[in-house]
């Protein structure tokens, strides 16, 4: 019974299609008419000599165009090859921070685009990358307005890229975690509630606790590129410091002996290329000088 | 940075693509048969997975990439060295003292006028441990042991052979000829 009535439906479809197909060959009529047809005589369209033209947009005379090339890599492609996609900006309509400039890419050009971003104003450095050359935050960093010159936007150098501008943080997490970056401590406060420090021993972590750990600093560093794997790399060792300069930790020593070898510290051959590059103004350099000053005159 | 995302692991997943194939429901396909099909019948493996196999940046045949890997998993920490002073802070003073020596040493038998053959071996010997620990940080920051041990022991043996052949030469230098310090004065003419 099933089979017949489905035998019969596809019957009717086919009667059914083969009504359809002279009602769609209407090519030969004049789609003037229809229209005519269509709207009532009581009210005629308004002639198109009384309304407006919509022109298609045209650049602005005083547009003031920047071109960004960007990196680009897909995991979704293994067998395409990395490559520089180029950008065109009005920089009249974008924002002035580089950030801002990868937004309107990502909003209005290119949604395929993809960095990380989030605080945009330099206190989560998510959107650390190498712009023109320079490992900074792109949320602090200006884009010149020389329209002629133009901007070149890589993820930040020597690290494994996940996708884009999306570099692969592991292993410097791993190594962040390695320090120990908590109090230690084992006394309790002497006033039983808690743990104080005098303002100067406050004053020594000025300049070392603003560190966001955006990477700039550990990827710009050579010695860092040739052997992540044991040297720590500056920003960790600036977080290091952090704690051993830290009054109320009593850890002070362990923390010392844990860098007390060839590799964890005195790979750093003070190329000061950390300190240069630092998006927050810090000196790593500076505080691994002061951790290598400490474990020699102890 | 070591990653745990690898191309290396793209590599297995396409060599065990033929697996697949012959795991899959269709008829395996001899040659004679394989001649006779047409060319628009697509093969089981797909064109991707073929190309990834010949990626061209996967495999450097001149100075390939060191093993890479991240030790445990991503939550846990990078293990510890344990404390070694003489390779970390005793090494690194006693290196920045004999820096600081070798300025004086350097300046003093032009300075006093006097080549006294002590002084003169002073210099020498300085002179040459300080470019060994030089030479030895270049060994340490270009070849990691982690990567290249055999390569990392060839170029320590081979430093720490110069070394003791330099120290033989100017030994000889300082005993039999002129000394350091003659020999510059000699060569000098500026």
């Amino acid at each position: 019974m099933a089979a017949l009535r489905s035998s019969t439906r596809l019957l009717a479809s086919r009667s059914l299609f083969r009504t359809t197909v002279p009602v769609r060959s209407f090519a030969s009529v004049n789609p003037i008419e229809s229209v005519k047809e269509a709207t009532s005589a009581s009210r005629p369209p308004v002639n198109e000599s009384k309304t407006s033209t919509v022109q298609e947009p045209s650049a602005s005379p005083d547009a003031r165009i920047k071109t960004f090339h960007v990196y680009r890599w897909n995991p979704d492609e293994p067998t395409s090859k990395p490559r520089m996609e180029s950008y065109t900006l009005d920089l009249n309509k974008t924002g002035p921070m580089m950030l801002d400039a990868l937004i309107r890419i990502k909003n209005e050009v290119d949604p395929t685009l993809t960095f990380r971003r989030s605080c945009r104003e330099g206190i989560c450095g998510s959107c650390a990358m190498n712009i023109d050359g320079v490992n900074t935050l792109a949320c602090l960093c200006r884009i010149p307005t020389d329209t002629k010159q133009e901007s070149r936007i890589y993820p930040l150098p020597h690290t494994y890229v996940v996708k884009d501008l999306v570099p692969d943080l592991t292993l410097f997490y791993k190594q962040y975690k390695s320090i120990k970056p908590y109090l230690q401590r084992s006394t309790p406060a002497p006033d039983g509630r808690e743990y104080r420090m005098s303002r100067e021993d406050r004053k020594k972590l000025d300049g070392l606790y603003e560190c966001i750990l955006c990477a700039c600093c550990s990827t710009s560093c050579p010695s860092y590129w040739w052997n992540s794997e044991e040297y720590l790399g500056p920003a960790i060792l600036l977080q290091s410091y952090r704690w051993i300069a830290d009054a109320r930790d009593e850890q002070t020593e362990q923390r010392k002996d844990a860098l007390n070898n060839s590799m964890s510290l005195y790979r750093c051959h003070t190329i000061l290329n950390c300190t240069r590059t630092c998006p927050k103004g810090l000196n790593p350099g500076l505080a691994i000088a002061e951790i290598k000053k400490s474990l020699s005159f102890s | 940075m070591a990653s745990i995302v690898r191309p290396s692991l793209l590599r297995q997943a396409c060599s065990a693509a033929p697996t697949a194939r012959m795991l899959s429901t269709r008829a395996s396909i001899n040659a004679s048969q394989r001649i006779a099909q047409p060319s628009f019948v697509r093969s089981a493996v797909p064109t991707p997975m073929k190309a990834a196999a010949f990626h061209a940046s996967a495999k450097r045949a001149i100075l390939p990439p060191g093993p890479q890997h991240v030790e445990g998993t991503a939550n846990d920490p990078v293990p510890v060295p344990p404390a070694e002073p003489t390779h970390g802070s005793y090494h690194w003073t006693f290196e920045r003292i004999l820096a600081a020596g070798l300025i004086p040493l350097t300046v003093a038998p032009f300075a006093a006028g006097t080549q006294h053959p002590v002084l003169d071996a002073t210099l020498c010997a300085s002179l040459l441990i300080h470019s060994h620990i030089g030479f030895d940080s270049m060994v340490i920051d270009y070849i990691p042991k982690k990567r290249f041990p055999k390569s990392r022991a060839l170029f320590t043996w081979g430093l720490r052979a110069g070394t003791v052949v330099v120290a033989i030469g100017l030994y000889e230098f300082e005993t039999n000829d002129v000394g350091l310090t003659e020999a510059i004065k000699r060569v000098w003419t500026a």
